[in-house]
């Protein structure tokens, strides 16, 4: 297998600037991130979803995600689901601090004791959902949970924390006239490269069930995969 | 933003980076709500990125009518380029680290928390924005 993020969960906050909530999801996920379940977790700023590259976008399919909204506007999870894949939970701070009868938070800057405790009673509902998803099986491939299948592969991880401008390792590849994004091809690729495999149909046949391991390829189209990777074989 | 602040004397619209990860996101959101709250109350508007990523329509009016301070936290530039995927302008384009660069006693640390030359540096790139505020005149 090539080297890969291990198996992590992706954390997407809203971090909406204009409402204490918005804070709240913020401080959330750092306190995820840094606290709760460092070894586990890992964020993405969701303006990269556009501002970013082909890797940001796939940070969805690649991990499963939690989208932390501050209101029912829920952009994290709407923009995660739009600009790269459903999230796999979802938390919105309003609904969790009526559930829990808390006073609304105050504060954008500076967030008052009920904004605080919004923090810590959102990062542990996001930590109980962090243990839950990772006890799943999730396919890269589908970008969702799957129900019988090897377990996902582990690699060197990418470390906890902000995967800004690391994204998923992506490479695009134009087949039958159509510009397809293959998640994980430049990290196969760099382990067939370091193992001299020549250029034969049977190592682009391994790269392409390599490929298939992380990306959809219908059945018909697979013979046009093999001749778009057979160039790619050095 | 409220579609009543075209006819009041906001000049700009102020876009931090938005983000997590790193204190250079922490310090651009700082100096953001300083000019917003503090400095420059009644001339500038915040305008939050999540909203520009969904397109929020008021939010993209904001950044369409206004000039825009797009501070970035990171290479990045995710406040730039959400600006100009909104069809607005960027007047002026900040990246902290080149602020930082220009006042290197303020190393900033923290993320949840800055230290105080992290508050300390998100003054002296608010005083800068609002230096460049003042400059621009407002269109009738």
């Amino acid at each position: 297998m090539p080297q890969l993020p291990q198996k992590k969960v992706g954390i997407v906050a809203c971090s909406g600037e204009e409402m204490a909530e918005g804070t709240v999801t913020r401080l959330a996920a750092l306190k995820l991130l840094e606290e709760l379940r460092p070894n586990d977790t890992v964020t993405i700023c969701l303006p990269l979803f556009l501002a970013g590259g082909e890797g940001d976008r796939a940070f969805a399919r690649f991990y499963p995600t939690i989208a932390i909204d501050g209101c029912e506007l829920r952009c994290a999870a709407r923009a995660t689901e739009q600009f790269s894949g459903k999230p796999a939970a979802e938390i919105v701070v309003t609904d969790l601090v009526a559930e829990q009868g808390l006073t609304r938070p105050q504060g954008l800057r500076r967030l008052d004791a009920a904004g605080k405790q919004a923090v810590d009673i959102t990062a542990q509902r996001a930590a109980v959902l962090v243990d839950e998803l990772l006890e799943k099986r999730w396919s890269r491939r589908a970008g969702q949970f799957m129900e019988e299948e090897a377990p996902a592969p582990t690699g060197n991880g990418a470390g906890a924390g902000c995967a800004c401008g690391g994204g998923i390792p992506v490479q695009k590849v134009v087949v039958n006239g159509r510009e397809e994004v293959l998640i994980a091809l430049p990290a196969i690729l760099d382990q067939f490269r370091a193992a001299n495999k020549p250029n034969t149909p049977d190592t682009v046949r391994e790269l392409l069930e390599m490929v298939k391991i992380y990306n959809p390829i219908p059945a018909e189209e697979e013979e046009a995969y093999l001749a778009v990777l057979s160039q790619l074989v050095e | 933003m409220s579609a009543e602040d075209k006819t009041t004397r906001v000049k700009a619209v102020i876009v931090p980076c938005s983000g997590i990860g790193k204190t250079y996101g922490t310090v651009s959101r700082e100096a953001a709500y300083e000019i917003t709250e503090d400095l420059r109350p009644e001339e500038t508007r915040l305008a939050p990125l999540s909203m520009l990523v969904m397109g929020d329509e008021a939010t993209r009016a904001a950044v369409t009518n206004h000039p825009a301070v797009a501070i970035d936290g990171c290479k990045l530039a995710c406040a730039s380029k959400m600006v100009q995927e909104s069809g607005g302008t960027v007047a002026v384009e900040l990246a902290v680290l080149d602020v930082y660069r220009r006042h290197r006693q303020f190393k900033p640390q923290g993320i949840a928390e800055l230290n105080d030359a992290g508050y300390q540096l998100a003054h002296a790139l608010a005083e800068e924005v609002v230096a460049l505020i003042d400059e621009m005149t407002i269109d009738e």
